[in-house]
């Protein structure tokens, strides 16, 4: 067992790190307050290859092991949650189910401009009455000729509106329940795609949300992904990965509200003192480090069995709900910390408090999480 | 196709030091860095070989424990790194490290064109880059800012108090470049995976031809206080001439700018 970063992942962490620091630092809180999407950031992103970390390189990746693209994705949240997102939800839920369940045609054509950064994912799973419950889908494919005909509205799909190439989820056969759900990929120039209502959020404001609308949408049969009725378990595998990343984010919203903390007490001076002389005080940060600390080790434990080729699902469900859970919770406390000061927009732990919620509802519920963690230990 | 060295220098990172009540300076929780203005001495070898081809070579001197800074040095782009190493070398006399790099460089290296950032981060004490040139007995320019190659005739401009100069040299030459010159790419994840698989020269001390037992000792580091006087000035013409005078009787700035 190894706990030290090798040389290797530090400087791959002093490098984001710095790249964040002169990019998206200075641009966080306008693109929260614009709900703007950075394509300047993500640009410079896919130029240092980070938007492929994980695949090969003959895939257009850069073959970096989980446990450090984990480390990056944190870094990145640590600056700007909704980017770290944008991020994460590309490389884990639009490219992860190409690499692992497309053929080599497939991540020809769609897996390598994506991890290059050249194109944007997302992945389409949701519906307005299908949240966790995914087997509640009616969105449909019907076979016609060479190509499946898909129909329905898909809701909450980050990247949505700035993606070119969609992992989209649909019935071939509803009477099979789950076993008749089959994925497909999809790009943004299929006429019978469209970005419908964009969602304006309470906190990641910077990533894009939309509806997706299928009307009569043709894919060819070559675009299904994997096999047909295959959808559940390549749903789940996504989400398997992406659960790693959103704990990692987490952590690195986390991590920011007590560099903020932090650096706000010893400053702050109340009664003749620094307020970070305050046992009151003191006690919630050495909290909210203790948390972080224990958030990163699961994350990275999980991403460390993926690497092994170990099963993860439990492991990142337990992540993925720890890391959620605390960082709500110390989030809010770090607004505490900042008093009045921090409700105020502009400071940096009023967008933290606001983007860590997410963090417990997408990529699976806390509640569905503890479901997966039940589920695994019950058996 | 110029063959470059640039020279860098693995140096504590000072946004990690520590300081509490005591004197001394914590460097426990010190991690290390690039010395900053050496990240401007490798872009600059590299933008002139991606201009003008040739090859880039890494150099230092440090303890055998700095291999971070050799992975660090070649993910901004150099083929390969001599890294010359001894647990004495950690805190070597300037004049030592420019003996040491002389002695590599001269024994193992071919070049056109050397390059080192104009001061280290740690000690900025200016010694090393101009001490290596005479031993190599090459010319050397410092306070460069900008450089462009003509054939074997090397253009280099140079900031100097009272503006800037140009002057020309004939290659194999030494240049010290300040911080003004670029702005140092941040290595893409490519690069710093590529940097581990590049070739690293390692050269121990007995491999040296001269003897470089360090003469500097370091006994302890301590902190520079900075005395502050507190004192309060209005936008009163008397107040503003009060600090002018204040001002130029301690050597801030100079006589007759009233």
């Amino acid at each position: 067992m190894d706990f030290k970063l090798s040389e290797e992942q530090e400087l791959i962490r002093e490098n984001i790190r710095e790249l964040v620091k002169k990019y998206l630092d200075p641009i966080a809180v306008e693109i929260d307050e614009s709900s703007r999407y950075p394509a300047e950031v993500i640009e410079q992103l896919a130029a240092g290859g980070w938007m492929g970390m994980p695949y090969p390189v003959e895939y257009g990746g850069a073959g970096l092991d989980y446990v450090s693209y984990a480390m990056v994705i944190e870094e990145i949240s640590r600056s700007c949650a909704a980017t770290g997102f944008t991020v994460s939800c590309h490389t884990s839920l639009a490219s992860g189910p190409i690499f692992n369940f497309g053929n080599e045609e497939q991540k020809q054509k769609y897996l390598v401009p994506l991890a290059k950064g050249q194109h944007i994912g997302a992945f389409a799973v949701t519906e307005p009455g299908a949240g966790t419950d995914v087997g509640a889908a009616t969105t449909t494919a019907t076979l016609d000729g060479d190509s499946y005909v898909l129909n329905g509205i898909k809701t909450f799909t980050s990247n949505g509106p700035v993606a070119d190439t969609f992992v989209v989820f649909a019935f071939t056969d509803k009477s099979l329940g789950g076993k008749g759900l089959s994925a497909f990929i999809i790009s943004k120039d299929n006429p019978g795609l469209k970005v419908g209502q964009h969602f304006y959020k309470m906190g990641i404001r910077a990533s894009q949300t939309s509806e997706i609308i299928l009307k009569d949408c043709r894919v060819p049969r070559e675009d299904l992904l994997g096999k047909e009725g295959q959808g559940l378990q390549i749903a789940m595998s996504s989400f398997d990965h992406g659960r790693i990343g959103i704990a990692a984010q987490a952590v690195g919203i986390t991590q920011a509200a007590l560099d903020e903390s932090i650096s706000y007490s010893k400053q702050r001076v109340q009664f003749g003192k620094p307020i970070s002389k305050n046992q009151a005080i003191q006690w919630m940060i050495a909290d909210m480090a203790t948390d972080i600390a224990a958030a990163r080790f699961l994350y990275s434990y999980a991403a460390f069995l993926k690497d092994q080729k170990q099963p993860f699902t439990k492991e990142a469900a337990m992540a993925k709900v720890f890391a959620a859970e605390m960082s709500t919770r110390h989030t809010s406390k770090a607004v505490q910390i900042h008093g009045g000061y921090g409700y105020i927009k502009g400071q940096k732990v009023e967008r933290l408090m606001r983007d860590a919620k997410i963090t417990e509802i997408y990529e699976g519920t806390s509640e569905a999480q503890r479901m997966v963690i039940a589920g695994n230990l019950l058996r | 196709m110029p063959r470059i060295i640039a020279c860098y220098k693995w140096v504590v990172d000072e946004a990690y030091i520590r300081t509490d009540s005591s004197p001394e300076l914590d460097l426990e929780y010190a991690d290390k860095k690039m010395s900053d203005y050496d990240r401007n001495a490798i872009e600059a070898a590299m933008q002139l070989h991606e201009k003008y081809g040739g090859s880039v070579a890494a150099i230092t001197v440090g303890h055998p424990d700095d291999t971070k800074g050799v992975k660090d040095a070649l993910s901004r782009g150099p083929e390969k790194a001599y890294f010359i190493n001894d647990p004495s070398f950690e805190n070597l006399e300037p004049a030592q490290t420019a003996a040491i790099l002389a002695d590599v460089v001269t024994a193992k290296t071919e070049y056109d064109l050397i390059i080192c950032g104009e001061g280290s981060s740690d000690l900025y004490a200016q010694q090393v880059g101009p001490r290596l040139a005479e031993l190599l007995d090459i010319p050397c320019v410092t306070m460069v800012s900008k450089i462009e190659l003509a054939g074997e005739q090397l253009i280099a401009e140079r900031k100097v108090d009272d503006g800037i100069e140009t002057v020309s040299l004939s290659l194999p030459a030494l240049l010290t470049v300040l911080p003004d010159i670029n702005s140092p790419r941040i290595p893409g994840l490519r690069d710093t995976l590529a940097a581990s698989k590049k070739p690293v020269i390692e050269i121990v001390k007995d491999e040296l031809s001269g003897d470089f037992t360090p003469c500097l000792q370091v006994l302890a580091s301590f902190k520079a206080n900075m005395e502050r006087n507190g004192q309060k000035l209005s936008d009163e013409a008397a107040d503003i001439a009060l600090l002018l005078d204040t001002l130029q009787s301690k050597g801030i700035i100079a006589r007759g700018v009233k």
